[in-house]
């Protein structure tokens, strides 16, 4: 067991181990271990439909594995619930922005700092604390004037930036992004860089996906590029970005 | 919470309101179908006006026609007569016509038209002759006028509600309540013009009880059998054979899709629609000669109807036959010697279970 | 900022406000013209009516603020309710009924004579049970799956009610359930009553308003909106929604108790399917997700009835009938114009 590197809870916050997806004949994932480094910044590359977002899936626990398990902090597990997500210190985005559209900005992030157990949550009415923290969330990605407004109201990008402001909301260790910068305005697109560089600096997890070269080099520290459910490489980036195989695949002629 | 409701009053068939509405609705329905079939055709040889002032004038004329069947039932055999000749006349010379060329594998010859024209003609003449001699077809010619009927309303509703509510609707459950409302109104509607008592329809062919396996059972049931199987085999035949069961299928896969291959949408789930209210108005029919009729009967059928189509396979026409039947087997006999009066609570259970454990139905859609 | 993203915020808040208004201005007709219509009916038909109109306006209006909570703010579209009502109902009426059942030739049933206020919580508790266990099974089906299974249940609750003679005297009805009885002294006047059942409506908005105020509330938009990010956020989303579920089904129980132990009488007719569709009819009408607009939506149907009468060509037997079509009118229109209902924060 030693030789699984995910195991090594000081390096990894986060990996799988031989996890296979099969929906109805579509091998999603296949046999796929990889480990995302603690308090560093991850990248997941692919072409479309390589199984990226499946990975993401697993990882919180929205899709049940065929096989294989799921490691965090050192320990393996076959069984991931969603709702164990923040008990884990796991928080993510969708990529198809899924923010809760019928209820305000306000309340969307809210419902991510109120208590999670039936009884305190039916007695609480809103601390002061899950107040000033949403607040700040808003404040981050400069949604604050639009803390009124229904999130179906707001734009496709603003509701982008709603969902991150929502995963951030919750005190997680381990960050899972799917396409954060896919139709962000230029100007939020640094901002969303800076956000996920402060949380480095405070020692955060982050695992992303995006086809953007750019920022795969601008941001990532470990890199993983899938294709067809398995792994290609995996490794440093300056590394992984050297090796030839990915050179051809997605830096061109 | 209903309030004791007193059962009395006058009842009368006769409701120049609501003969008037259905006049109203047949000449709406008619013409709208006639100005999407003709115009495309004629558009390059009339102005769009003159069109829809034809079509508002045959519109108008079926809608009087409409009122006349209704304010003389008794003279269906005289005033509806001709109408079942004539369309007895076109499907023999038709389904002829489909046969000659067939089985002489030419294409249109003057006599590939013309005899089959001919035959059909005089079948259908003599069909005409045949029922307008005996009063006592009448009921079964108002069979055929219910139907139609049905099937106008439904289409009505299809055009004037549904295609509105299918543009905005963000949700099914929009077009369930829109249902629920529809349902409501139409109910308590039929309920205050024909009170709600259920009442048994005039007797027809076949109710007297024949020996059977031992036990008694009406003749009617038998074509009622009959009439469901003719009909199930015609939808299949229209579904799998024609054209327009092709388009059907590709809507029922892909809308959006069927829209841009060239399907007209519209027109195909508005005969949809109409072929539909058709068949649940015969449903109701022979149901009502098997017991009586009462305003309320539809609901629960529906929600067996819906019910079979779950337990068999939602979107399969077999699976809907066969959940219908298996329902049906399980209701009258029960599982587990339950009485009678038990049968709805056993087809939710049933549902329940096959929701559960089987939501794809017995026979899942590919 | 560049101008680009300067314009679209400006242009969407005018565009919000603009919106808000035109709600604002619907939701505040539908106020004044229920509110006018009740100050006008009373004062036409005197205190007598007020106080039955109240009664049922009270009795209706616990069923839609309780469904609300299920429809509304959780998003299941249950056309159920009406079962939960009548386990209530037949609870209270079978342990408090005073008629001794043998003496009657037909079918006999044993006479508890329980008080009202014992057999009520019986009721509540009953239904409740009953609640989690359909809940659990319901819980997996969703959208118009669920509309059918629940469909089921008020059918099958229809048909215990009318099938097990032995508890419930099946078409022949309960007689004489007890009126309410406090410090000694029996709520027989129509008054009394009518204070008892708006007490408890108070009662039951006042818990319904805690809940929906309450995070818990706020987690149930969630789940209704998106089960699975809620589930991602880490509520166990089962569990919220049963817990809604049964919450929901004991506050209808306790209509049902109040409303047996009002009319005295109860038969299976009061628990069929279709007073089930009329409660979701009106928890649409009034809005979903507002407990205000569940008030208002039962007030309009309690009103709608007595507006019928003003109809020439509607004889006085069919005026529920003609109520029934107006109602059915009227959700039509509403899911083309405003599929929230006049006062709803939740558009189906
Ligand atoms: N819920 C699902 N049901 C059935 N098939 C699915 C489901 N989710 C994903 N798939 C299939 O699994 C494969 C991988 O999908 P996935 O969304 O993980 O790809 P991806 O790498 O995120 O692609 P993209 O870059 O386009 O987002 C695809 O073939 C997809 O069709
Ligand atoms: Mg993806």
């Amino acid at each position: 067991m030693t030789q699984i590197p995910a195991r090594d809870a000081e390096r990894y916050a986060l990996g799988t181990v031989g996890v296979s997806k099969n929906f109805g004949g579509v091998q999603a994932l296949h046999r796929l271990s990889i480990s995302i480094p603690r308090g560093q910044i991850t990248c997941v590359i692919g072409p479309n439909g390589s199984g990226k977002s499946t990975l993401i899936n697993i990882l919180s626990g929205m899709l049940p594995l065929d096989s294989g398990m799921v490691i965090v902090d050192g320990e393996g597990l076959h069984v991931v619930h969603p709702y164990e997500m923040p008990d884990l210190g796991i928080t993510r985005t969708f990529q198809d922005v899924r923010v809760f559209n019928q209820i305000s900005v306000w309340d969307n992030i809210m419902v991510v700092l109120t208590r999670r157990k039936l009884l305190p949550a039916l007695l609480e009415r809103g601390k002061a604390s899950q107040r000033e923290r949403a607040e700040q969330a808003l404040r981050d990605v400069g949604m604050w004037d639009k803390r009124n407004s229904l999130a179906e109201d707001l734009s496709y990008g603003q509701r982008k930036l709603l969902e991150m402001a929502r995963a951030m909301a919750l005190d997680a260790s381990i960050y899972l992004f799917d396409e954060p910068f896919a139709g962000l305005f230029p100007q939020m697109l640094t901002r969303v860089k800076d956000i996920f560089k402060q949380l480095r600096a405070r020692g955060k997890s982050i695992l992303f996906i995006t086809h953007n070269m750019d920022i795969v080099r601008e941001l990532s520290d470990h890199l993983i590029v899938m294709d067809s459910g398995e792994l290609l490489v995996e490794g440093d980036v300056d590394e992984v970005l050297a090796r030839r195989e990915v050179i051809e695949a997605y830096l061109g002629d | 919470m209903r309030h004791q409701e007193v059962v009395g009053g006058h009842y009368e068939v006769q409701n120049p309101v609501v003969n008037i509405v259905f006049g109203l609705v047949v000449a709406g329905v008619v013409a709208w179908a006639l100005f999407e079939i003709l115009y495309p055709r004629l558009r390059g040889r009339f102005s769009r006006r003159s069109i829809q002032g034809a079509v508002g004038l045959a519109g108008i004329l079926a809608g009087l026609y409409t009122g006349l069947l209704l304010v003389y039932p008794d003279n269906l055999h005289l005033l509806f007569g001709p109408v079942a000749g004539l369309a007895v006349g076109v499907a023999v010379a038709l389904a002829l016509r489909e046969g000659l060329v067939r089985v002489t594998s030419s294409e249109d010859g003057p006599m590939a038209t013309l005899v089959p024209a001919i035959i059909g003609l005089a079948v259908g003449a003599g069909a005409a002759a045949y029922i307008a001699d005996r009063p006592e077809s009448g009921l079964y010619l108002s069979w055929a006028v219910s139907c139609l009927l049905a099937g106008c309303v439904g289409l009505g509703l299809y055009r004037g509600l549904y295609v509105t509510l299918r543009n905005r609707a963000r949700s099914p459950l929009i077009m369930l309540v829109a249902s629920m409302g529809i349902l409501l109104a139409i109910s308590a509607t039929i309920t205050i013009v024909f009170e709600s008592a259920p009442r048994p329809l005039p007797p027809a062919f076949g109710s007297g009880p024949i020996e059977f396996g031992g036990g008694n059972i009406k003749g009617f049931n038998f074509f009622t059998v009959g009439v469901s199987l003719a009909g199930f085999a015609g939808l299949l035949w229209l579904l799998q054979r024609t054209s327009f069961g092709r388009s059907v299928r590709a809507i029922g896969d892909d809308e959006d899709v069927s829209k841009v291959v060239g399907i007209n949408t519209t027109v195909v789930i508005a005969i949809v629609f109409f072929i539909g209210a058709a068949f649940a108005a015969m449903a109701g029919i022979l149901s009502g000669h098997d017991t009586a009729i009462q305003p309320r009967m539809g609901l629960l059928l529906l929600l067996k109807g819906w019910i079979a189509s779950v337990v068999g396979g939602i979107g399969n026409l077999y699976g809907a036959l066969l959940g219908g039947f298996a329902l049906g087997m399980v209701e009258q006999f029960g599982i587990w010697d339950l009485a009678g009066e038990w049968k709805d609570v056993i087809s939710f259970v049933v549902l329940i279970l096959f929701l559960s454990f089987w939501p794809k139905g017995v026979l899942p859609r590919k | 900022m560049t101008t680009r993203t300067g314009e679209s915020t400006e242009a969407g808040q005018r565009l919000g406000l603009v919106g808000r208004l035109k709600n604002g201005n619907i939701e505040l007709w539908a106020n004044l013209i229920v509110l006018a219509l009740v100050i006008g009916f009373v004062f036409w038909r005197g205190s007598g009516f007020a106080i039955t109109i109240g009664t049922v306006f009270a009795i209706w209006a616990i069923l839609t603020v309780s469904l609300n909570l299920v429809v509304g703010y959780t998003g299941l579209l249950s056309v159920g309710h009406i079962g939960f009502f009548g386990i209530g109902a037949y609870s209270v009426a079978i342990l408090t009924s005073t008629t001794d059942y043998s003496l009657l030739r037909t079918q006999s049933i044993p006479t508890h004579e329980w008080p009202f206020f014992a057999a009520l919580p019986v009721g509540i508790v009953l239904a409740g049970a009953v609640a989690l266990v359909v809940g659990v099974v319901f819980n997996r089906f969703r959208d118009d799956v669920f509309v059918l299974v629940s469909f089921g249940f008020a059918i099958i609750s229809f048909n215990l009610f009318l099938n097990a003679g032995a508890i419930t005297r099946g078409a022949f009805g309960i007689h004489e359930v007890a009126r309410p009885n406090i410090v000694g002294r029996t709520l027989d006047g129509e008054l009394e009553y009518l204070i008892m059942a708006l007490a408890c409506l108070a009662i039951v908005s006042l818990v319904a308003w805690a809940i929906v105020t309450s995070s818990f509330g706020r987690v149930l938009t969630a789940i209704r909106e998106d089960e699975q990010a809620a589930a991602v956020f880490g509520y166990r989303v089962t569990h919220y929604k049963l817990a809604i579920w049964v919450i929901s089904a004991m506050m209808a129980a306790m209509a049902g108790g109040l409303f047996s132990s009002w009319t005295s009488f109860i038969d299976p007719n009061s628990f069929i399917l279709l007073e089930s569709i009329l409660l979701v009819s009106i928890v649409i009408l009034g809005g979903l997700a507002t407990i205000w607009g569940s008030l208002l939506g039962a007030m309009t149907f309690v009103l709608l009835e007595e507006g019928m009468r003003f109809l020439p060509f509607i004889p006085d037997v069919y005026v529920g009938q003609a109520r029934q079509v107006a109602l059915g009118v009227l959700l039509v229109v509403l899911m083309l114009f405003r599929p929230q209902g006049l006062m709803g924060r939740y558009k189906l």
